[in-house]
Formats: structure tokens, C-alpha cells, sequence
């Protein structure tokens, strides 16, 4: 019983490795969401680069270069070319991305959407 | 005669292990050049019922570990390196089953390493690096042990070598993702 359970999720194992294999190629990025109507505020005297070491560091990198969350670095501007859309993400998370509108106030996610667009690199 | 022939047989057993090892060299690298080469997504994948696709991963990788360890114990139990009674029929298949499942559910976790965040050299730090390389390293030779699982044609020792050297794979792939993740975030789901 336990040997035919084998080889029943043998063959299972080795389809889902075809489907690994053919979703590493076949998929494309997705577009990004819509962006609202609500555009990037002057950030009001707030650090951006401290929001992002206590709030975005430990996903992104410190140098926006990545790590368990995507490369921000020479990137986040091409992937956001409309600020409110990074907005949006980063107030209402976006699958992986955590929402941080009930962390961060308004300014603070102004403040680091603009240090992730300029002194982070486009 | 008899010699000649045991020698031809072991020679024949190292070159039936070095072709497997060589394919599972090529598994390996063929996933550093595609995490290297393609384009990183920078997107999530799966979340399931967890945070994000992150928390389901650091936690998808420790099922991953665990199953490992329930692994490591089926092996010295079939191979008699536990003070217990000799391994029931059982352990083998069941041994097989978790180690398929093990693979199974590692696969959206190596997805979202490879299709979202690509190959990272990191030379600035070194977790990532290691990451990268040791989890193209860790697919390549569990594909190698797959292949010493299934050929008659292999020497003895390559299969606990390999199944070792995996799980010694996966608890620096572990380390360097999920541990990290539960240091740095915390244990959330």
C-alpha cells in the first residue's frame, strides 16, 4: 500500500517539477497596480533614509540591492514610473509586501517613496 | 579473473556516480545561469494563508528542514546506525515519500528565489551569495541523488554521501533564509 502511495506521489513529484521548470519560463511579470489618486506630498522635513533603515532595510538591503524583498536599487522607478503606484504598494502591501499604512504615517511613506526614487537610484 | 572482473565492475560504478554527479553539476549551474541571466520579476508569488510570500517561504523552507531531519533519521535507521530494532518495511517507502514531498514543497519557495529575485552575488555582504549558491548546489545534488537512488549501477557509498551531503546543503539554505528571516522579522506567520 505504502510502495503504490510511492509511486503515486513520485509521479506527482516530477509533475510538479515540469511545472517549476516550465513557469520559470513562461511566466512575465505582471503589470503594476493601478495607481490612486493620490500623489507624493513635499515629505515634510522626514528622513526618508531612516524610515527605510527601521522600516524597509531588513527586506530590501540597506543599498536597496535586495534580498528576502526585490531590488530597489536602479529599479523602482522603471518597475513605478507613476510615484503614487509605489505609494499604494507600500500603504497597502501588494501579495508579499506587507501594508504599512497602519505603521507609517502618510508623510513617512512620502518620504521614503522619495528616498527610494532618488537617493537610492532610478 | 575474478579480480579483473571486480575491477571493471568498481571502475564501471565510478563512472555510473561521475556521470550523475555531472548532471547534477549541470542542474545546478543551469539554475545560477537563469538566476543570473533572467531578468528579476522584483514580485511575489504564493502567500497562501501567511503574510506574504516571504513568511510563507521561510516557513515553507523550515517544513522543508524538518522533513530533512525526519529524513536523516530514515536513513540511519534503514542503514543500522540507530540503537534500535532493524527499520520496519515501512521506513523505506515512507522514507521516499517525505523526500519527494520535501522537494515538492520546496519548489514555489526556489520559484520566487530564482523568477523574482534572480542569482545575487552580493558582494558587499554574503548570506545572499551564499544563498544563491548553495541553493543552485543544494538542487544539483539532490538531482544527483536521485540518480543514485535509482541506478543498481552505483557504488555503495554514493548514496548516503549524497543524501548526506543534501541535508548538509539544506541546513546552510535554511540558515541563510529562514533563520535569517526569524532573526531579522520575527517568528510570524
Amino acid at each position: 500500500m505504502l510502495r503504490r502511495l510511492s509511486k503515486v506521489v513520485e509521479v506527482l513529484g516530477a509533475l510538479a517539477v515540469l511545472i517549476f521548470l516550465v513557469m520559470l519560463f513562461a511566466n512575465g511579470p505582471t503589470a503594476p497596480p493601478p495607481a490612486p489618486a493620490a500623489a507624493i506630498e513635499a515629505a515634510g522635513g522626514i528622513d526618508g533614509s531612516a524610515v527605510y533603515k527601521a522600516k524597509c532595510a531588513g527586506c530590501h538591503g540597506g543599498d536597496g540591492s535586495g534580498g528576502i524583498g526585490p531590488k530597489l536599487a536602479d529599479r523602482v522607478v522603471v518597475r513605478f514610473p507613476d510615484p503614487a503606484a509605489q505609494v499604494a504598494v507600500v500603504t497597502e502591501g501588494k501579495r508579499g509586501m506587507p501594508a504599512f499604512g497602519g505603521r507609517l504615517t502618510e508623510e513617512e511613506i512620502a518620504a521614503v517613496v522619495e528616498y527610494t526614487r532618488t537617493l537610492l537610484g532610478t | 579473473m575474478n579480480d579483473q572482473t571486480n575491477g571493471a565492475t568498481i571502475s564501471n560504478q565510478k563512472a555510473v556516480f561521475a556521470g550523475a554527479a555531472l548532471a547534477g553539476a549541470f542542474v545546478a549551474v543551469m539554475l545560477g545561469v537563469y538566476g543570473k541571466v533572467h531578468d528579476p520579476a522584483s514580485e511575489t508569488t504564493i502567500k497562501l494563508f501567511f503574510t506574504s510570500t516571504l513568511h510563507f517561504k521561510a516557513w515553507a523552507t523550515t517544513l522543508v528542514f524538518v522533513l530533512a531531519i525526519g529524513q536523516l533519521i530514515g536513513a540511519l535507521w534503514m542503514y543500522g546506525k540507530l540503537p534500535v530494532r532493524p527499520a520496519p518495511s515501512w521506513v523505506g517507502p515512507a522514507h521516499r515519500i517525505s523526500g519527494i514531498l520535501a522537494l515538492v514543497v520546496s519548489l514555489p519557495v526556489a520559484y520566487h528565489c530564482l523568477w523574482s529575485l534572480g542569482f545575487n552575488p552580493d558582494p558587499g555582504g554574503g548570506r545572499r551569495f551564499a544563498h544563491s549558491l548553495f541553493g543552485c548546489v543544494f538542487y544539483g545534488a539532490f538531482a544527483t541523488k536521485i540518480l543514485a537512488v535509482r541506478s543498481k549501477r552505483m557504488p555503495s557509498w554514493a548514496l548516503p554521501i549524497m543524501g548526506g551531503l543534501v541535508f548538509a546543503l539544506l541546513v546552510v539554505v535554511w540558515f541563510t533564509s529562514s533563520f535569517w528571516f526569524f532573526r531579522t522579522i520575527g517568528w510570524e506567520v
